[in-house]
């Protein structure tokens, strides 16, 4: 009988114990999951009322997206490549209100790639364009006469192929694929990364073709400006080796004049959109050339920094890591330049760990650049990781371009999901959307909210990330300020209209 | 080359003194040569024929790496396991790694470490029934007719093979069921759900074949030897226990299951005395009730007192994302952490900031002694510094990551920063029979080919092994720390007469 009451209470002492126990773990689970929030990109963004409300709305749809995802995987859009999904993502509501949402700048985008690819074939409807169909490829030339340049084939007026071919429809739609890497070939989303460039190779050069002519350039020019602020961005840091332009009767240009005309484009452009902030060049070589040569574009550099220092950012090299050459192979040019400009180098955009690729993140951060263009091989790099914290490197991340050019399929593996965790500097960018015809910020903005950071990451996490892009920009003092004051009011009436906009009603 | 043109640059460009310039690189080198001393396997000290052993790996490592940076497309690590498994069998890495004591498996479930071809085996013995169903079948021993509803018919499989016309037809398509392994996993294993299915499937298919009380246990002591085999010397081994069962109609429960392990191992110790032995965790299915846990603990601590040597601890499995989180346990767990050892499954998932990755925080807060998988760690940096704090060991398990649809290229597989930042990781296998790999040796080749800084060599791999001995349950590990030793020396001196690939 004892026996029975003693274990009776010990029974109930156990259930007692056990119950304040599983408290006190709870708590502790609930501090360890509180303190890696407050780590989180934007966790100390503060919230107005009328923010905190938007941010409800936001967030509805958000765990809508999330959990369905979570619940049924097959149709989870971002394990896919992008190509997969890229049609169906206008139906999101996260992304409606994503693309109203006011980004600040873009600060990692090519030249060449800023235009929309409609936009882009509406400008090959310009007179005296003449195409040469090679083996797959397409040059594209304007001139008066026959081009002089070398055609296996032979030069057309791509007007008269076009009128000859008895269908313009099926002739731009072929006239397109030559524009854009965008395909419903599966082949080609699941091809390796040096085929992938080689194709993205292409499409470049067809472009670049159609954007040596000098007016059909400031066409590209302020239609791209007009994209990107179309988008919600109010400021671009734009990447270009400034090559050189030319008449239809032949006349040349040299790079700086193509310097002055990105300057007076947008000047127009900002007298049409005076709450556009500018833009700024960021000069770029490729890195396959010899040291000479990026010597050469580095006194480029010197000349545009004395003559406009206000337009010219800084410098970088451009081209496929893996196969141009690491920085090392530059250092004593770079040591020197070092004195005169400022870098925004592109550092480990590359999935290989121990190679001279991924070591360029190293240079760069030594070579003191101002932020880090990929970095994505940065969670492989503990010391490195450790000098970005401590100068505040600014990384920029640019999801989908590593989806289409092959460096990870399920972005939910994409390194920027530990960068916003451990609450580094990050900025967003798009590097070429106009080749995978995304939005100039809206599709990366989306998917890295969406399909990379963490379900609880919320509106904090978004202007956090539109204020670094402010931050980390080659702005002076006054031109953040100015370009934060248009931001700040953008997003007062951004927040504004997601509250009354109806379609987005909870 | 580059060094040429570095000499000319200077030349050309004096402005930059000879001094800053040393500098910069002194200070490159030094940041680089940290970071390598930060990796996993710094503490490791190469002796003179380790080293030479070392510059044969290490050039047959730089050769496959640089083979791949130069032509990706050729790369086979970055693509799906099913391409290159069988291919890189023929690479003289793989067959070193074969051959390299690799210390223990500490990650690994019991009815799924053997091959396709060995499960069809077990389809021969006598009294094997089967049962076709529409998309499956069912197999099962009796000496009649089992009784068990069956769609079609139960027959006996040898009169099914043998009435089939064509045995080999016969037998490649019943392999299908033991295997997941297909010619086309992009096509087919679109998403972590449909390849869990199939993955799930296999344990359901051969279930009630492998609860047959002889194959359970032929079975596991032919998993010692395949992992002895492999390099292996010891593993824990993960077991749902189900009940097993005889054709004298008995019945045996968990625990009985749970001995008859136990007596299997003292059975496979005696005929080969030099495998140091196993442990068992008891790990059944998660996508039950509280109340349902609250009996598994009970069966786990008779166990235990059953078996104290042998019991290892308890975790609980199946796919995170669509079972109940560990915090639905949580009483029941935080009740029993005192008289069992958790070695929790956690964060086998690439989502982020839900329950699945969430429950990394869990098993380290209810004192896990090691983790399973904790694939979403690199997004948790708290629980990184927690996990290094109270030395938790992550049991990584790459090539089943792949296959079962984390990750596609084994170079984003977070492993590598694990390795980087020298966390305490110890390397498995989670289910090799079921994609076709070794027991252990593709998953070394794959993490230090594939996922580890080319730079990692020698020093990398034995403490991975040496990892997995000292992360384990084994009380006497000066033993089999020496022990290993004496193996490794064996093996070192193989590499270096070149006798290793013999």
């Amino acid at each position: 009988m004892h026996g029975l009451i003693i274990s009776a209470l010990l029974f109930l002492v156990g259930q007692t114990s056990a119950r304040v126990l599983s408290n006190k773990y709870d708590a502790d689970r609930h501090i360890l999951l509180s303190q890696e929030a407050e780590l989180f990109l934007g966790s100390g963004v503060k919230l107005t009322e009328d923010e905190a409300k938007a941010n409800d709305i936001l967030m509805h749809w958000k765990n809508k997206e999330v959990d369905e995802a979570f619940a049924n995987p097959e149709h989870y859009n971002f394990s896919k490549h992008f190509f997969a999904y890229r049609n169906d993502v206008s139906k999101s509501k996260v992304y409606q209100i994503i693309k109203k949402m006011p980004k600040g700048a873009a600060l990692h985008v090519h030249a060449s790639m800023m235009l929309d690819v409609d936009s882009l074939l509406r400008l090959t409807y310009e007179d005296h364009l003449y195409a040469c169909y090679g083996d797959g490829d397409l040059q594209l030339r304007f001139a008066d006469t026959v081009p002089a340049q070398l055609c296996p084939f032979e030069w057309n007026l791509l007007s008269d192929l076009r009128n000859a071919s008895g269908d313009v429809a099926a002739f731009d739609t072929e006239l397109r694929k030559h524009l854009t890497l965008y395909t419903d070939d599966e082949d080609f989303q699941n091809s390796d990364i040096n085929t992938t460039w080689e194709r993205f190779e292409k499409v470049y050069i067809t472009v670049a073709g159609i954007l040596k002519y000098r007016p059909v350039r400031e066409k590209f020019i302020y239609e791209s400006l007009k994209n990107f602020y179309d988008d919600n961005v109010m400021y671009v840091e734009i990447r270009s080796g400034l090559h050189e332009l030319h008449e239809l009767d032949g006349t040349v240009h040299d790079r700086m004049y193509f310097a002055t005309l990105y300057e007076r484009v947008t000047e127009q452009f900002m007298q049409d959109y005076p709450d556009f902030i500018g833009i700024k060049l960021i000069l770029t070589s490729s890195r396959s050339k010899s040291p000479e040569m990026v010597r050469q574009r580095i006194e480029l550099g010197r000349r545009l920094k004395k003559e406009n220092p206000e337009f010219f950012a800084g410098f970088d090299l451009v081209g496929q890591e893996d196969r141009g050459r690491p920085l090392s192979e530059f250092l004593p040019l770079l040591m020197e330049a070092k004195e005169d400009m400022d870098f925004y180098f592109h550092g480990g955009e590359t999935n290989w760990f121990g190679t001279a690729t991924d070591e360029n993140m190293v240079d760069a951060v030594l070579l003191g650049t101002k932020r880090i263009g990929h970095a994505y091989a940065l969670m492989k790099h503990p010391m490195v990781l450790a000098k970005v914290r401590e100068k505040d490197i600014a990384l920029e991340v640019n999801v989908i371009s590593n989806v289409v050019l092959s460096l990870v399929r399920d972005v939910r593996n994409h390194p920027l999901a530990s960068y916003l965790a451990f609450g580094l500097p990050v900025v967003l960018s798009s590097d070429d959307p106009g080749a995978w015809e995304a939005d100039p910020m809206s599709h990366d903005f989306y998917v890295a909210f969406v399909g990379v950071a963490s379900r609880q990451a919320d509106l904090r996490l978004l202007k956090q990330l539109a204020y670094n892009s402010i931050k980390y920009s080659a702005l002076d003092n006054k031109g953040k300020i100015r370009l934060f004051n248009v931001f700040v009011r953008r997003w007062e009436e951004f927040v504004k209209d997601v509250i009354a906009n109806d379609s987005l009603e909870v | 080359m580059w060094t040429t043109i570095l000499c000319l640059s200077i030349v050309l460009f004096s402005v930059v003194s000879q001094d800053v310039y040393n500098n910069v690189v002194k200070e490159r080198n030094d940041i680089l040569h940290r970071e390598l001393d930060m990796m996993l396997g710094n503490d490791i000290e190469l002796c003179d024929s380790e080293m030479k052993a070392n510059d044969i790996i290490m050039d047959l490592k730089r050769q496959e790496i640089e083979g791949g940076f130069l032509e990706p497309q050729a790369f086979n690590l970055s693509k799906h396991f099913f391409e290159y498994k069988d291919v890189v069998k023929e690479s003289q890495l793989f067959k070193l790694i074969q051959k390299m004591p690799k210390g223990a498996i500490l990650h690994a479930h019991d009815t799924g470490l053997l091959s396709p071809d060995y499960v069809l085996n077990v389809t021969y013995l006598p009294d094997l029934h089967v049962c076709f169903e529409e998309n499956d079948i069912r197999l099962l021993f009796s000496t009649n007719t089992p009784d068990e509803t069956c769609e079609t018919q139960w027959q006996l499989m040898k009169d099914a093979r043998y009435s089939s016309g064509n045995v080999e037809r016969f037998d490649s398509e019943l392999r299908k069921y033991f295997s997941i392994v297909i010619d086309n996993p992009s096509e087919v294993h679109t998403d972590v759900n449909s390849v869990w299915l199939k993955f799930q499937q296999y344990f359901i298919t051969t279930g009630a074949m492998f609860g047959y009380k002889p194959v359970w246990e032929q079975y596991f002591y032919d998993t010692l030897k395949a992992c002895r085999d492999d390099n292996v010397m010891y593993i824990e081994i993960r077991s749902v226990l189900p009940e097993l069962y005889d054709l004298d109609g008995n019945v045996y429960d968990s625990v009985e299951t749970a001995v008859s392990y136990k007596e299997t191992l003292d059975r496979f110790m005696s005929d080969y005395p030099d495998f140091y032995g196993a442990k068992l965790i008891y790990a059944p299915l998660r996508m039950v009730d509280a109340k349902t846990v609250k009996q598994y603990i009970e069966i786990a601590k008779e166990i235990k007192r059953k078996l104290p040597d042998f019991f290892a601890g308890f975790d609980l499995v199946g796919q995170e994302d669509k079972g109940s989180p560990t915090k639905d346990f949580l009483a029941e767990l935080v009740e029993a952490r005192w008289e069992l050892d958790y070695f929790f499954h956690a964060g086998e998932t690439n989502w982020y900031g839900t329950s699945s990755d969430e429950n990394l925080i869990d098993a380290i807060v209810l004192g896990s002694r090691r983790i399973g998988h904790a694939f979403a760690l690199t997004k948790h940096p708290l629980l990184i510094d927690e996990i290094v704090k109270r030395d938790i060991a992550i049991e990584v398990n790459v090539v089943s990551n792949a296959v079962l649809k984390l990750v596609e290229d084994v170079r984003n597989h977070p492993l590598a920063s694990f390795l980087a930042q020298d966390l305490p990781v110890v390397l498995s296998s989670d289910d090799p029979g079921v994609w076709e790999a070794e027991p252990l040796s593709h998953d070394f080749y794959v993490a230090f080919v594939g996922v580890a800084s080319k730079h990692a060599d020698l020093r990398m791999l034995k403490k991975l092994a040496l990892n997995s001995l000292y992360y384990s349950t084994i009380k006497d590990k000066d033993k089999i720390a020496h022990d290993f030793e004496i193996r490794w020396t064996k093996f070192i001196d193989s590499v270096v007469r070149g006798n290793v690939f013999y």
